[in-house]
């Protein structure tokens, strides 16, 4: 109980509340504005959040992550342009409610509260299931936390949506980068190609900002080359769903929200995954099944509330077993390894206000995301059709503004700017950016235990296989680097 | 046309060499098992093999399905692609002048540069643009956070 309240008293500060409300707004932008990404806004904001004292910037990128989640719904009802790739389920049922139906706000209206509901539930899952799988992970020693850190590293044939073998060489180079520097283990100064700027390591938030928010800049300079601007004159009627779609869509909404906070703790998935299954169950059991597709509020309640419930389902293997599920995990994980906040299930013992903080601030994070759908669904429909050449030169200032405002560097600028440049080339030969910032974070996980669990067995290799759990998670991560194979097989 | 068969056999090849590059790094530190564990080049060698098969499953890959990759289009030289470098010069320009002329002379050189770039004309809009962000940076980052943008070599 006095954990709980050391969290309230750390989250209910004015400035860490305003971070959190800004967040979500900036979340709901970066969504709402098609080519924009939910990790292009998290890299982007990342070095501001480290101005915020304390818990204050994890709670802003938690925002901004529930935020922009939600604001892919938007873009997708209104434009038939999914602002993320967890929306795209949104405009089988979006889009002709709001054209074919005359029903935008009714559109809206659902699917911000279906996102709220999903959040919340998802968070609640997140509170209730948490705290025990730490405990269970608290009798982890090396070999498991090593075997952890291949399960981990395991998703990136997942996360890769190209060339498995590729997205694998990504995850390679990233484990490779995470070596340079001081080893901590023998204190031997590797690869830092006799410059002091890498001693302390390739410095991770340059690299970010590069691959996911700068080369999505020379990304979308390529991609508006024909079209510059997104038009939408739709006028919104009411936003507050009724009670009759209330009762339609309530099973719906639950079945839907179970199923994306199950797929969201399952590494490697997300809420693309989440919102075309939700989908597909929901036509499944629906008594208005025929009507799915023409502007069904069912579809459109499965599919936002089976993404936004990734949101706290991914969040269990991050704080516990510190895995990061997807590329916006990933960063979140990232930004609390910054903050001092080692995620993992002593994370649990060590700082658990911090732990409820979170917990908290993901909570309001979805209440709040739900209050500015409702009150401000008219803002974020202007916002969608800001154009293309104003936002490209104003992010591309925002990436050298946060990645100089890191460390006060320019060296972490021509780094950022590198990373950006062959992000952007690297995704056109389709390596997964994701797949190299997992191998930059769970590398040193990795590389330590392996080497304290050869010390722990005197060198002998059988540490890896005679322990039960660190079988299951070698095991588990075999399975999951060959499941590419496997569906292939099937398909055969 | 540039195809993907092609771009696999570069990704392979420039794979498999920097592979022996890692490996002829972590090569000069000790590899040995010892009381402490393996040294510290074990683990990056390790790494470098692992990339080195890698890159050797991509290029037998791309010969056993070059067919299929050689109809998938990779698009680096179509005129987007050529506005896309055309972005990458001004950003290192950019990146050049941040240090000679300060960051905010800079943005307000490189801002209407992109917007130009992008076919924007509007001069009005140009200049509103320039000056609402710098102005926002300086208001944000200079004034409310407290950051040391980089200033002119002169100053």
């Amino acid at each position: 109980m006095t954990d709980v309240l050391s969290a309230l008293a750390m989250v209910l500060v004015p400035v860490n509340i305003l971070g959190l409300i800004g967040g979500v707004l900036v979340g709901i932008a970066f969504g709402c504005m098609p080519g924009l990404s939910v990790n292009m806004g998290l890299a982007l904001l990342f070095p501001l959040a480290f101005t915020f004292k304390g818990i204050g910037g994890i709670l802003m990128l938690l925002g901004i992550y529930c935020g922009a989640i939600y604001g892919g719904s938007i873009s997708a009802i209104l434009l038939k342009t999914p602002g993320t790739p967890a929306s795209v389920a949104t405009t089988l049922d979006g889009y002709p409610m709001a054209t074919k139906m005359h029903q935008p706000g009714r559109a809206l209206g659902l699917s911000t509260m279906a996102s709220t509901f999903g959040g919340v539930f998802s968070t609640i899952c997140l509170i209730l299931l948490a705290p025990q799988l730490a405990k269970i992970a608290l009798q982890f020693s090396k070999p498991e936390y090593f075997a952890l850190a291949i399960f981990g590293l395991s998703i990136i044939t997942s996360v890769s949506s190209g060339s498995v073998v590729k997205g694998i060489m990504g995850g390679l180079f990233g484990l490779f980068l995470a070596t340079v520097g001081i080893d901590d283990m023998s204190g031997a100064v590797r690869f830092t190609l006799d410059t002091t700027y890498f001693i302390g390591g390739v410095s991770f938030i340059p690299v970010l900002i590069g691959v996911f928010a700068f080369a999505q800049v020379l990304a979308s300079v390529e991609d508006y080359y024909h079209k510059d601007r997104l038009e939408t004159k739709m006028s919104i009627d009411r936003v507050l769903p009724s009670l009759v779609d209330l009762k339609r869509v309530f099973t719906t909404l639950l079945r839907s929200s179970f199923i994306g906070t199950f797929i969201g703790c399952v590494p490697g998935t997300g809420g693309d995954i989440a919102s075309f299954v939700s989908y597909d169950q929901a036509k499944r059991w629906s008594k208005h099944r025929d009507n799915f597709g023409n502007g069904e509020p069912e579809g459109i309640c499965a599919s936002e509330a089976g993404n936004n419930a990734v949101s706290g389902g991914a969040f269990i293997p991050v704080l516990t077993l510190g895995i990061p599920g997807d590329g916006a995990t990933a960063i979140m994980m990232g930004a609390l390894m910054v903050q001092g906040l080692q995620p993992g299930p002593l994370l649990f013992v060590e700082k658990a206000p911090d732990v409820y903080a979170i917990f908290i601030g993901l909570l309001l994070a979805n209440l709040v995301m739900g209050l500015m759908g409702f009150s401000l669904i008219r803002f974020f429909v202007k916002v969608v059709s800001v154009p293309m050449h104003i936002l490209l030169p104003i992010i591309m200032m925002m990436t050298f503004v946060g990645t100089y405002s890191y460390n006060n560097s320019v060296n972490d600028v021509y780094l950022m700017v590198f990373s950006g440049f062959c992000g952007y080339f690297l995704n056109k030969l389709g390596f997964s950016m994701s797949a190299v910032i997992i191998g930059i974070i769970l590398g040193g996980m990795a590389e330590q235990n392996f080497v304290g669990s050869l010390i722990m067995s005197d060198g002998a290799f059988s540490v890896f296989y005679t322990r039960p759990l660190c079988l299951f998670f070698l095991a588990a991560a075999a399975l999951s680097l060959l499941s590419p194979l496997f569906g292939k097989l099937f398909k055969k | 046309m540039i195809n993907m068969k092609k771009c696999n056999y570069v990704v392979g090849v420039l794979g498999i060499v920097i592979a022996g590059m890692i490996m002829q790094a972590a090569a000069a530190f000790p590899m040995e098992f010892t009381t402490n564990g393996p040294g510290p080049g074990f683990w990056p060698f390790a790494l470098g093999g692992a990339l080195f098969i890698c890159a050797a499953i991509l290029l037998g890959y791309t010969v056993i399905n070059g067919t299929e990759l050689a109809s998938q289009e990779v698009k680096l030289t179509g005129p987007a692609n050529k506005r896309v470098y055309q972005m990458m010069g001004i950003v290192v320009c950019f990146t050049i002048l941040i240090s000679l002329i300060g960051f905010y002379a800079a943005a307000i050189v490189t801002i209407p540069a992109v917007m130009y770039l992008v076919d924007y004309r509007e001069k009005k809009g140009i200049a509103l643009t320039t000056m609402g962000t710098v102005v926002f940076i300086y208001l944000v980052f200079g004034m409310l956070l407290k950051t040391q943008l980089p200033k002119p070599f002169f100053m």
